[in-house]
């Protein structure tokens, strides 16, 4: 049988033992433990706890008086609103980065959008060019077929010169754009048309035979439909022909 | 309606330092009782209870709320009589030498077998008690009181000490040996 040491019948004593029972059954059984444990309870008992004097009901007077003036203010926390302005703060913060991103993001996709399609896409732009060529050439072919059958009467019906004056716009640009390009062949004959063009939309209204003839022997408009034909032809063959083959002319 | 110590403590804390008056009232004879149990004297007592209010209120924003304020102040009022038990410690042990010269302490036993009257002898064993209590050290003195005298539990009194709770439970046992050791004469002469 183990017998209980002196610091576990000290935890019997004040109620800490892991085991309650366990102590209570061995006590029982054990004479020499239970000697011991009498001995200890005997030898605690007899501590009595010193008897406190009492203090008077102004004790506690008597304390705060003494501290009070060893006491700081606590400072007072500043108003709610601005406890709430650090978390409205952080807030209104987050949301100006998210514009100021935004506002960034926009600006860059603006700059770079356009390089992004010559360099992502170059092909795409050249289908644009030709499209949009086609379509100006296969007005012009129009223009120049009207203007070669067309009689006094006609010319002064005015489709050939509004329709003369809306080329002539759309005639600079791609001339210019076929220049820059270095497409000569395609800048010179755009510059004949174009030069036709401004006659043409300068016309007065009441054109007779005779200024429509020197106008078509002048400007060899003949020759000049030729070449438009040949230059439509070219550029249907170099874009999307099957496409365009059946919408043009 | 009694306004609870939390309250109390928000206010306090938002600026209002007189209320802090009503916690003092509401805990100053508890700690005091705690800080005279484990300094033995009233001066010292008064003293502890003093500083206990003024580290309290310094500590009042820290208050974390885990345990109740009144457990707070208690915990406090242990720690500062502790504190104050370890500072005389130097003037103590002189006056318990004093108090356990040997020609003394026969006249004590002599006084004991002399007097039938049961008064006498209780006052002889408080005042063998009190000399015992002082020949503990600080930390066993104090865990003693709360755990004998206040019946407070090892958990309790290792926070108020702010010990592992087994160095808490070894002071205890320590106290009890030194104390049975220098009251077994009492019980042989009775």
């Amino acid at each position: 049988m183990k017998h209980l040491n002196e610091a576990e019948l000290i935890e019997h004593y004040y109620e800490e033992s892991v085991d309650m029972a366990d102590c209570e059954r061995h006590l029982k059984a054990c004479a020499a433990c239970a000697k011991h444990y009498a001995d200890l309870r005997r030898d605690l008992d007899g501590v009595k706890p010193l008897a406190t004097p009492l203090r008077g009901e102004g004790y506690s007077e008597q304390v705060w008086q003494a501290i009070r003036s060893s006491l700081p203010v606590y400072e007072k926390p500043k108003r709610s609103w601005v406890r709430l302005g650090r978390p409205l703060g952080w807030a209104a913060a987050c949301a100006l980065l998210i514009a100021v991103a935004f506002v960034a993001g926009r600006r860059w996709e603006r700059r770079q959008a356009p390089s992004v399609a010559v360099a992502v896409d170059p092909q795409a732009r050249q289908r644009v060019v030709i499209v949009v060529l086609g379509d100006h050439l296969d007005r012009s072919e129009r223009l120049l077929v009207e203007l070669n059958h067309a009689g006094s009467n006609d010319i002064s019906g005015t489709p050939l010169r509004s329709e003369a004056r809306e080329l002539l716009a759309s005639n600079r640009l791609v001339r210019q754009s076929a220049m820059q390009a270095g497409n000569l062949n395609v800048e010179a004959s755009l510059d004949r048309l174009e030069r036709l063009l401004v006659e043409l939309a300068n016309e007065p209204e009441d054109l007779s035979e005779a200024d429509l003839t020197r106008l078509r022997q002048e400007m060899n408009t003949d020759g000049l439909l030729f070449d438009i034909r040949v230059l439509r032809s070219r550029v249907n063959s170099q874009g999307a022909p099957k496409a365009t083959k059946g919408v043009s002319i | 309606m009694e306004e609870s110590d939390d309250a109390i403590r928000r206010a306090v804390l938002s600026g209002d330092k007189d209320a802090y008056r009503v916690l003092v009232a509401r805990y100053s004879q508890v700690v005091f009782r705690v800080a005279y149990r484990t300094t033995g004297n009233e001066s010292d007592a008064e003293e502890a209870v003093q500083e206990t209010f003024l580290r309290a209120y310094q500590g009042l924003a820290n208050f974390a709320g885990r345990s109740s304020m009144a457990t707070w102040f208690y915990r406090i009022g242990a720690n500062c009589a502790l504190d104050m038990v370890s500072r005389r410690r130097p003037e103590a042990q002189s006056r318990i030498a004093e108090e356990n010269d040997s020609e003394q302490s026969e006249v004590q036993l002599a006084d004991i077998k002399a007097g039938p009257d049961r008064l006498l002898l209780s006052r002889e064993i408080e005042a063998r008690q009190q000399a015992a209590m002082s020949e503990l050290t600080p930390t066993e003195r104090t865990a003693f009181v709360l755990r004998h005298m206040e019946d407070r539990s090892t958990d309790e009194i290792a926070a108020a000490l702010k010990i592992a709770p087994n160095a808490a439970k070894q002071a205890v046992f320590r106290a009890v040996q030194k104390l049975r050791r220098q009251l077994a004469p009492l019980w042989v002469n009775t």
